[in-house]
């Protein structure tokens, strides 16, 4: 990109620029390789002067060609999946959720959840971000989580409710095969979680551009929530395009976090209703058409009568489908149907010790 | 505040910052980076460090683990902690977990005589106790859309709200809240960006009510108009919750319901739709059932509690980040509202 940039950007006399330009000198890109001695024979500018103007436009360029490295080597789609397959999803304790998802939330990308208030995207972030600290031996990810709330939803007092009943779950496993308990407790998820509260659309953007140093300082973050990105892009905003322009570099910023890092994104989403001339309005998520291309993944949590559905709407892998869930005391949870049902959902590749329900 | 001037960079940086008028934190954070590169001509480091430094000026805390805000450590933290604001009822509390939530908007929703302004003047109490009785120490801006501020209520309330213990009898209750009578939007929003900040920063109010933000929103807007009332209701609220962040108070929003389309399910539903659902952080909903109850007769220190019928009515949590769909059955007597034991 540097080698594109134009000369006359650069701190030249004004007569020098004149003088580059009539020659045919335009872009940082036509003076590469040249000598001083050339340079001046050129444009008809003094040598000590040509050795100052390559020097200032061919050091900035240097700079500009270590940032943009060789170009990766291509990497075969073998390996691309080898790499996928690697990386474990993190759980969310509701197993119809994460067969929904094809194991889980998965890393190195961005998962969004929409809903309407009350139907447990809060929960659901808070119940991601305990169980990305379950402890390798259980089959999770050992890592720390960042969450950025938006709301002010974050009640610490809920994510003790959820810690404590993932802890339990971990220790009961302990137990059952013969490891240590105590691995994981309810302090040590609680200062495995970051928390940043933003006010308004400025700190979000500042926190999402320090959070490369961030997860520099601390690696064994391996998931960013942020709860919920629409709320401070849906009032006070009048330029629209402005909106759609944030939250677009927004979200390619998290999509290289989450590729460069190896991490998961989790957002969450409001609804809003859509008026169509001559069709019944509806509820869509938030943040307009752009927005929905952000996202890798897509679900639509609501409520059908008393049951809460989560709706896989959109996702590269997995098709599309539904399935209830409920917030218990613990957090999110699968529906508990009769035991006859339940012999029926035993059909996972994992050994069932690692996977047990919890009640 | 908040220019550029105010930074740590390199002060060729800030000239040309200066130069083509990029000066405050916002604009250059929303500004792309290579706008930025190829409107002050800077290179990319550069830009990149700047946007660093302005970031970094902009965050009103550092990242903090949530064992932090549990144990409360960190001088920084008083406004992120959230706590609770007693209702005045142990057992209402006790299902609130303590009560309703210290900052944020909680909106009382109901049809009308289920009890959202008694519960309103409860909470103006409860707030001038001291934290080691559920309250917030300060007292409290009432904002009335609607009718007259029930004043003739509110004393008698407070005459047995002192009642229960010495150390209440000290307070002067009806010194510490505020009322202000507004009739429409624009005297709303002046009340709230103007004469409310003055009150708030004496500190002497750690509760705001606005009974009701339904009356505000409900007559002037046309049908061709709702996509403007759904800006004004997020700008409403957006102020709210910057006066709940900045002062750290509870904001208390009363709702009025409408009927519900749905042919199963609750025959009311609050109103203002989802667009100022998505602004508020918790959502009580009060309402009468057709059930009655015999209040007993007590004497409590010379005023008569009880004696009479009343209706038994529901409060439930429709929705709260830390509370399940929980209901609870209230009756309302001389001293305002208490749970059906």
């Amino acid at each position: 990109m540097q080698s594109q940039r134009e000369l006359c950007s650069f701190p030249i006399a004004p007569s020098h620029k004149s003088k580059l330009t009539s020659a045919g000198f335009l872009i940082t890109e036509d003076l590469k390789h040249l000598k001083p001695s050339e340079l001046s024979k050129e444009t008809g500018i003094g040598l000590e002067e040509c050795l100052e103007i390559l020097k200032l436009v061919c050091s900035e360029s240097v700079d500009g060609s270590k940032r943009n490295e060789a170009p990766k080597p291509a990497v075969s789609a073998l390996e691309r999946l080898k790499e996928e397959q690697s990386l474990p999803p993190i759980i969310t304790f509701s197993e119809g959720l994460d067969n929904m998802l094809g194991g889980g939330v998965p890393l190195c990308k961005i998962t969004e959840f929409c809903g309407a208030p009350g139907v447990g995207k809060t929960q659901m972030c808070m119940q991601i971000a305990v169980d990305v600290q379950i402890p390798s031996q259980f089959g999770g990810l050992q890592g720390e989580a960042v969450y950025i709330d938006t709301e002010g939803s974050f009640i610490v007092e809920r994510l003790v409710d959820i810690a404590k009943a993932t802890v339990d779950h971990c220790n009961e496993m302990a137990r059952l095969e013969g490891f240590k308990e105590g691995e994981i407790t309810v302090e040590s998820v609680l200062s495995g979680v970051h928390f940043y509260r933003c006010h308004d659309y400025v700190e979000l953007l500042a926190t999402v551009h320090l959070l490369p140093e961030f997860i520099k300082k601390h690696p064994k973050i391996k998931v960013v929530l942020v709860d919920s990105v629409a709320f401070h892009f849906r009032h006070d905003f009048d330029d629209l395009s402005l909106r759609t322009r944030l939250l677009t570099t927004m979200a390619q910023s998290f999509i290289k976090r989450a590729t460069e890092f190896k991490i998961a994104i989790v957002l969450t989403n409001q609804m809003t209703t859509k008026f169509s001339p001559g069709e019944d309005s509806r509820l869509v998520p938030a943040l307009g058409e752009s927005w929905g291309h952000a996202s890798t993944i897509r679900v639509i949590l609501y409520w059908e009568g008393q049951k809460r559905w989560a709706w896989l709407y959109k996702s590269p892998s997995k098709k599309e489908s539904r399935v209830p869930y409920q917030i218990t005391m613990g957090g999110v949870r699968d529906i508990v149907t009769s035991p006859a049902d339940n012999s029926n959902d035993q059909s996972d590749d994992e050994p069932s010790s690692k996977r047990q329900k919890v009640s | 505040m908040n220019t550029v001037e105010d930074l740590d960079v390199n002060p060729k940086i800030k000239t040309s910052m200066r130069k083509v008028g990029l000066t405050s934190y916002g604009q250059i954070l929303t500004l792309s980076s290579q706008d930025i590169e190829r409107l002050a001509k800077l290179s990319q480091g550069e830009v990149t460090g700047l946007k660093t430094a302005i970031a970094q000026q902009v965050l009103t805390h550092p990242l903090l683990t949530a064992l932090d805000l549990q144990r409360g450590t960190k001088n920084c933290l008083q406004n992120l902690i959230i706590g609770k604001l007693s209702t005045g009822c142990k057992q209402i509390d006790d299902a609130l977990r303590g009560g309703i939530l210290s900052q944020g908007i909680t909106e009382i929703s109901g049809e009308s005589a289920s009890g959202k302004t008694q519960f309103c003047l409860q909470l103006c109490l409860t707030v001038q106790l001291p934290p080691e009785e559920g309250g917030l120490a300060a007292g409290a801006a009432y904002i009335c859309t609607e009718d007259a501020f029930p004043s003739k209520r509110l004393s008698q309330m407070i005459s047995y709200f002192r009642q229960r213990s010495e150390k209440r009898k000290q307070i002067p209750f009806g010194d510490n809240i505020f009322i202000e009578h507004v009739a429409d939007l624009d005297s709303l929003n002046s009340c709230i960006h103007q004469k409310l900040p003055h009150l708030l920063s004496s500190g002497s109010v750690k509760l705001v009510i606005v009974d009701s933000v339904a009356a505000v929103f409900r007559c002037d807007y046309e049908l061709k108009d709702m996509y403007k009332r759904s800006k004004h209701m997020a700008s409403l609220a957006a102020s709210l919750h910057r006066i709940s962040s900045k002062y750290c108070l509870p904001i208390v929003c009363v709702n009025q319901v409408t009927d519900s389309m749905q042919s199963i399910g609750k025959k009311n539903i609050p109103a203002l739709g989802l667009a100022w659902s998505n602004q508020i952080t918790c959502r009580l909903s009060l309402s009468r059932t057709n059930r009655e109850v015999d209040l007993p007769r007590i004497i409590l220190k010379g005023s008569v509690i009880g004696g009479f019928p009343t209706s038994i009515r529901t409060l439930e949590v429709v929705f709260a980040p830390n509370l399940p769909n929980l209901s609870l059955m209230y009756v309302i007597d001389q001293e305002g509202i208490k749970a059906l034991t």
